[in-house]
């Protein structure tokens, strides 16, 4: 059995780090670097960077006293990341064509999250899949609860596709993607506990691992979806800012609630 | 000079901080700050709910005998109060802990001193060797634009040393200082201390080996004890965590000032600063309102007016027309403390703006026939 795994989330907007909020309020918590260097010291399972800015391949934080100097393009920036840790990195936001995934793919990003182009052009990303493999592509769903049921929305939570979210799983299943990425907008920031429901109907639907976004405010919110739906990872954003070494706390209490966690132990 | 020219900075159309603040901020769709959107919302928390939410948390560290808390103190106002609110509202022993930068005004030591007295607590003081503390003055300002870095890194890091070493798990800050000026943070949030917000936030990144290596100005690493943060094992293996109490209080500095006055005798400064109004503000670092804020007008292109006038705007003690009266009267001001500070580090003032100038930023300024310009918030077409 596959362990399961804790995935923190940053969210970039204009070379910083924001916290997230309803997937329209942002606000800035600082340089992602420092924020890495974290994830390295908490020795995290995996850590996936989504690119939300408006402006096309703006990194430039604008802070000229700081250790970390602003960087002018995406490849600067995704190098910088990269160079900073060895923890599998997924790459997301502005995705349009096979160029911009091999380009991240060559400067650092094991993986790439891609959304809208899923809707906008799924062809590119079956041949994506077939020339990087399918473990290369993650799929990444963004959903609000309409009348009871869950529709798919892209373009930063703009554009209603009005595809329900079980149809477009498959969907994205047969397009070639290794992994999907289900993301709650109406849940996004407000802390309080994951979209169960969604979550196990979708982890069931598709063969393919699904990580969960969207609601962790508290530890007991990740033992709580663990134990209620089939998901393989559950991934969070703003949590982690909030108390200090979060991140192994809750996997040293997962640990010992459950048994199959990806845990080394080293918390102890 | 044509504005058109000079690099864009936007205002907050209710407060009065520039894009360009150094406290990163956000703005809405119609234009308004993240620091404000966030202090909005405390007007919809019950504060009865959060003192017992906190009263509820804090119980597990009841103790028969010995100290329950650190307090962080500089001896300013929000210091009395923490201490006041601690004491008053939690029933919680604490030990005070302070990280003296010698840069103490007057009426900002004696403050301190009188902590001990009025409260009855004990009192820690943590004064780093003068000799490194004039070389880590002139190192962060080289390196950072900041003489004061060397306060930042000590008042972040001395209280957890102090609570590690102690055993003292739980430690009391006021408010947190991004969320109440730039909106970091939501108000439901309730973010603790955390080693990323002291590297990252208050001290750019650099933390005490980025001031070791350096060519010119020597520190050897042994100088550097009070500035070293304690290891993940040994804060988990205490438990330590630090709370803000500014998410449990409405935490107006206004009302705390007239409070520890009436109360505890607190003292203002009596005398005016140069590049501020308010008077209770910053007792624990002469430089803090001077020099030091001087550069925050040379690198992001405002100063402490523009805080506090943003922070009084916010709490309805003014207005945005007033504030931006304060912000053109002294944003701008050179203090006269440079030379002070010059004097203490043995350097010129040609020195002083060779390195000063660096840190301009070119998103704000612009250099035209050997002036420096900027765009401002009272320019024609700027303001609203």
């Amino acid at each position: 059995m596959y362990k399961k795994r804790l995935i923190p989330v940053l969210f970039l907007k204009d070379g910083w780090m924001v916290r997230s909020e309803g997937f329209v309020f942002h606000q800035f918590i600082g340089d992602p670097i420092s924020h890495v260097r974290r994830m390295v010291d908490w020795d995290v399972d995996e850590l996936i960077l989504l690119d939300i800015g408006e402006k096309e391949f703006s990194f430039q934080h604008q802070r000229i006293d700081y250790k970390y100097k602003p960087v002018s393009s995406l490849l600067e920036f995704i190098n910088m990341i990269a160079s900073e840790c060895r923890i599998p990195l997924t790459f997301g936001g502005k995705i349009n064509s096979i160029d911009d995934i091999k380009i991240r793919i060559q400067n650092g990003a094991d993986k790439i999250s891609i959304n809208t182009l899923f809707y906008k052009n799924p062809n590119v990303i079956e041949e994506a899949a077939k020339i990087f493999g399918k473990q290369a592509i993650v799929a990444s769903i963004d959903y609000k609860i309409i009348d009871s049921s869950p529709i798919v929305f892209c373009d930063r939570g703009r554009l209603n596709t009005k595809k329900s979210v079980e149809e477009w799983a498959i969907f994205v299943e047969n397009c070639g993607a290794g992994e999907i990425l289900l993301n709650s907008i109406d849940r996004d920031g407000n802390a309080m506990g994951y979209d169960l429901e969604t979550i196990n109907v979708i982890s069931n639907k598709v063969k393919i691992p699904v990580i969960a976004c969207g609601g962790a405010g508290r530890k007991e919110h990740f033992l709580s979806c663990y134990s209620n739906t089939s998901v393989s990872a559950l991934a969070a954003g703003n949590i982690f800012h909030f108390k200090e070494n979060e991140y192994p706390n809750s996997k040293k209490y997962l640990h010992s609630k459950m048994k199959n966690i990806r845990f080394r132990g080293e918390y102890e | 000079m044509n504005s058109i020219n000079l690099p864009k900075v936007n205002w907050c159309k209710n407060c009065v901080y520039p894009s360009s603040s150094a406290v990163t901020l956000t703005f809405n769709n119609d234009g308004v700050c993240s620091g404000c959107i966030v202090n909005a919302q405390k007007k919809n928390v019950n504060w009865e709910d959060r003192l017992k939410l906190l009263l509820q948390d804090v119980e597990k560290y009841r103790k028969p005998s010995g100290y329950e808390c650190i307090i962080p103190v500089s001896g300013g106002k929000d210091s009395y109060y923490q201490v006041h609110f601690v004491k008053e509202k939690l029933n919680l022993n604490p030990l005070l802990v302070t990280y003296n930068g010698n840069n103490y005004l007057d009426t900002g030591w004696t403050n301190l001193m009188n902590m001990k007295k009025v409260f009855k607590c004990d009192h820690i003081i943590l004064s780093p060797n003068e000799d490194m503390l004039i070389r880590l003055n002139r190192l962060g300002f080289t390196k950072t634009g900041d003489m004061n870095w060397q306060n930042h890194c000590g008042i972040m890091t001395s209280p957890i040393q102090a609570a590690v070493k102690y055993e003292i798990p739980l430690m009391f800050w006021g408010e947190h200082g991004w969320t109440e000026l730039g909106g970091m943070h939501s108000i439901n949030d309730f973010p603790e201390f955390t080693y990323r917000y002291r590297v990252d936030q208050q001290l750019r990144g650099y933390d005490w080996w980025d001031f070791i290596k350096d060519k010119e100005e020597k520190i050897h690493e042994n100088e550097m004890e009070l500035f070293k943060y304690p290891s993940d094992e040994k804060i988990q293996k205490v438990g330590v965590r630090g709370i803000h109490l500014g998410f449990f209080d409405p935490w107006d500095a206004n009302v705390h000032t007239k409070l520890v006055m009436d109360k505890y005798n607190w003292k203002p400064s009596p005398v005016a600063f140069e590049r501020t109004y308010r008077r209770m503000s910053n007792l624990d670092d002469k430089y803090e309102n001077g020099v030091h804020d001087y550069m925050k007008w040379i690198k992001f292109g405002y100063g402490r007016a523009t805080d506090h006038a943003s922070k009084d705007i916010r709490n309805g003690a003014m207005t945005r027309d007033e504030g931006v009266a304060m912000v053109k009267k002294y944003d701008h001001v050179y203090p006269s403390d440079t030379d002070f500070w010059l004097n203490y580090v043995d350097r010129d003032k040609e020195w002083f703006w060779q390195v000063a100038n660096k840190f301009r930023s070119p998103f704000v300024w612009s250099l035209e026939n050997n002036n420096w310009n900027k765009r401002n918030i009272w320019d024609k077409n700027e303001s609203k």
